[in-house]
């Protein structure tokens, strides 16, 4: 048995673990008390070594483009390092913070806003001269892509890979049902009712449902298309309280109680959805181009029965706009060199590995024109479904570029929970998160 | 001399960053900006965050699930093997098995067991019952996360308690034998007397570890459905990700100061009833 002395010295140990954790955290940002140096911007030619950090994984396009890359521009060694999503976050943080940055590295469109509300993220429009590959960087994207990339009249990121929803349906359970692909939102709920089975009679549909996520991003695109905003103009107030806000919500609830939808939370371990549509609980969902290459992987039994059609919608239109952005922290040390890489892996020929390697959806126009994503795809019955996210995207809109996004997207997503739990009504739900939201906002 | 380059490594690792959190946890840092002193505010703030005060409740209930039945169970199982039953070393080594298995790896493994399609569901259909989403239930999501976490810990109080009866004195058993009382007499005034210091330490481990609890929660629920999963810890690493060091810095350091608080009477009153 242990002393006496050893529990409690042990205890005093674990006791400052706390303390530890957070500044284990950020331990290595023990020196940066956060001051932010200015981009050294690319004068003359770029030259030495680039340093980057990529979290696509196996399947990342930007791995093969190292070796042409340095084939076309000697006089820059590429360093590549592959990272994780799930923990390239809270690294890129780190190493900004502790001025170890690396000169150019892929993030998610969502952490965006953090990084570029504290100052985090270099001026393209500065190290860029406006241009890409030289041509106007205002050329090179859709307006909604430009919006996502800019904060406070200039850009912070490249838009690399893009993502916005549309509708994945069953065609053959659909054609065998003799149902029309839905367009409204009305036709949304009718269709996936008449389209779900519920096999076990326990009053949930159990087989082809509509998978209903309990996020900001599909409350979102539901409240894009009804017109409402998640903050106000000027970013102050949260705006998604409104009546568009509350309908939309009721909306998405009304997908279930509808008897078509099948709420699949966190604790169903992956939000693609996979285990449901392999086993066919899930026959349609509303996601983003990446989706195509997570079905033809992972639901390989059900080549030729999947279908892609633009998202219903009520008012118009609409979807959040992410994907993932190429950005060169303030503190790199070679921004100019990392510029240049950022634009080679920008045209078109490396564009193109965005959709066949990673199964995900360039996001230059240049790269959208290309036939490669305009093939008839097997998987899909012989047709080409990228068209369908290319016009999606026309119509997206990012999300807001403020600080507080972390906290703005818990609470929303709390609220979504909490209606479609039956915890609360939409309303209560929305002025609860309104109220976090504006606590987060005045912070 | 000798003893320098560990107080240095110690001073470095350790009590700097520690020193530097405290520091934080009075100003608005954010890891990429000069920060500004902020006095008290992140740790009035937490005080009036209905998130932090219910990540609060649920470490406490957790705290409370756990350390009940974990250590009863560890203490029934230790009792039972301190008898001469078959097998008795292949069934310590079962009760030891999951307390050796990552606690990520147990908590997919009874996310998958508590899932809307998972085994536990399948029994109670089986049986004739209604099927129920554990995690997804705000009322029912913490106890599932407690149950995983008391399942991979309680093989750890069995051993302790298992040492811990090894080591008291047959010939007091013996003797009380000789006068006449039963195992329950027994057991009532020489074993549990003689298990306080035990006691103390699991306890005061145990209390410990339950108020540090993120892993299972992560991997479970990522503190869902609405935050009723959420421990204090969780809510940290949630303030460290939205680059809000000031607050989790503050979070930290209540935290240290509750743990301080709890270990000392935990530890006061093992000393008084030792």
């Amino acid at each position: 048995m242990p002393s006496r002395r050893a529990s409690t010295r042990r205890a005093v140990v674990r006791l400052a673990a706390p303390a530890a954790l957070c500044v284990a955290l950020s331990a290595c940002s023990l020196i940066g008390t956060g001051s932010v140096e200015p981009p050294k911007a690319g004068t003359g030619k770029a030259s030495g070594s680039v340093t980057v950090w990529d979290y696509y994984g196996s399947a990342t396009p930007i791995k093969p483009a190292i070796a042409a890359f340095e084939k076309a521009h000697p006089e820059i060694k590429v360093n590549y390092q592959a990272y994780d999503y799930d923990t390239m976050q809270d690294k890129l943080s780190v190493s900004i913070s502790s001025g170890s940055a690396p000169d150019l590295a892929t993030a998610d469109m969502t952490w965006v806003p953090t990084y570029a509300a504290n100052g985090a993220l270099a001026d393209l429009s500065k190290i860029s001269g406006g241009k890409v590959n030289g041509q106007p960087i205002e050329e090179q994207y859709t307006p909604g892509g430009l919006a996502a990339m800019s904060y406070q009249d200039h850009y912070v990121t490249a838009l690399y890979d893009f993502d916005a929803y549309a509708l994945y349906y069953r065609k053959d359970i659909l054609d065998k049902k003799h149902l029309q692909v839905p367009k409204t939102w009305d036709e949304l709920r009718s269709v996936s009712a008449a389209m779900a089975e519920d096999t076990n009679g326990d009053g949930k549909p159990d087989k082809y449902a509509l998978q209903v996520l309990p996020d900001t991003f599909h409350y979102a695109q539901l409240l894009f298309q009804n017109g409402g905003a998640i903050l106000s103009p000027d970013q102050s107030k949260a705006a998604f309280g409104s009546t568009a806000g509350v309908s939309a919500l009721e909306y998405m609830k009304s997908l279930l109680t509808s008897g078509g939808g099948l709420y699949w939370g966190v604790e169903q371990g992956d939000s693609t959805g996979l285990p449901g549509i392999k086993d066919e609980r899930i026959g349609m969902f509303l996601n983003g181009p990446y989706m195509m290459g997570v079905l033809k992987d992972g639901a390989k039994e059900q080549s030729g029965r999947w279908a892609v059609a633009p998202a219903p919608y009520s008012q118009q239109p609409g979807s959040y706009l992410g994907g993932t952005g190429l950005v060169i922290p303030t503190s790199a040390p070679n921004p100019s060199a990392a510029w240049v890489l950022a634009q080679f892996l920008l045209q078109p020929k490396q564009q193109e590995l965005v959709y066949t390697k990673a199964g995900a959806a360039p996001a230059t126009t240049a790269a959208l024109a290309s036939p490669v994503l305009s093939a008839p795809d097997p998987y899909f019955g012989g047709v080409s479904e990228f068209p369908v996210f290319r016009t999606a995207m026309s119509t997206a809109s990012p999300f807001p570029y403020v600080a507080s996004w972390p906290d703005i997207d818990t609470a929303l997503t709390d609220a979504v929970t909490a209606v479609l739990i039956n915890k609360a009504t939409p309303g209560q739900a929305l002025d609860k998160a309104a109220s976090r939201v504006d606590s987060a906002l005045a912070r | 001399m000798l003893i320098a380059p560990a107080l240095l490594f110690s001073g470095a690792f350790f009590f700097l960053p520690m020193a530097l959190s405290l520091l934080w946890s009075f100003t608005d840092y954010n890891g990429l900006q000069p920060f500004t002193w902020a006095g008290l505010a992140n740790y009035t703030d937490l005080l009036s965050d209905p998130v932090f005060l219910r990540a609060c409740w649920n470490t406490v209930v957790f705290g409370v699930v756990t350390m009940t039945i974990g250590p009863l169970l560890g203490l029934l199982s230790a009792l039972m093997l301190n008898q001469r039953i078959p097998a008795r070393a292949f069934f310590r080594a079962v009760y030891f098995v999951p307390v050796t298995t990552s606690l990520v790896v147990v908590s997919t493994m009874w996310k998958m067991l508590l899932n809307d399609q998972g085994l536990l569901n399948k029994l109670i259909v089986a049986v004739g019952l209604q099927p129920h989403d554990w995690l997804s239930d705000p009322g029912t999501a913490l106890y599932a996360v407690s149950a995983a976490s008391i399942w991979q810990g309680f093989g750890f109080e069995t051993v302790v308690f298992l040492a811990a009866l090894q080591s008291l004195p047959s010939e007091l058993y013996d003797a009380s034998a000789v006068d006449g009382a039963g195992p329950i007499h027994q057991f009532w005034h020489i074993t549990l007397p003689g298990l306080r210091p035990t006691m103390v330490f699991v306890y005061v481990v145990g209390i410990i570890g339950a108020f540090q609890a993120f892993d299972q929660v992560f991997v479970m629920t990522q503190g869902g459905p609405i935050n009723s999963t959420t421990t204090v810890v969780y809510y940290l690493v949630q303030r460290f990700q939205a680059l809000d060091l000031g607050h989790a810095s503050a979070t930290a350091y209540l935290l240290v100061l509750t743990l301080g608080l709890l270990s000392f009477i935990q530890l006061r009153l093992g000393k008084r009833f030792a």
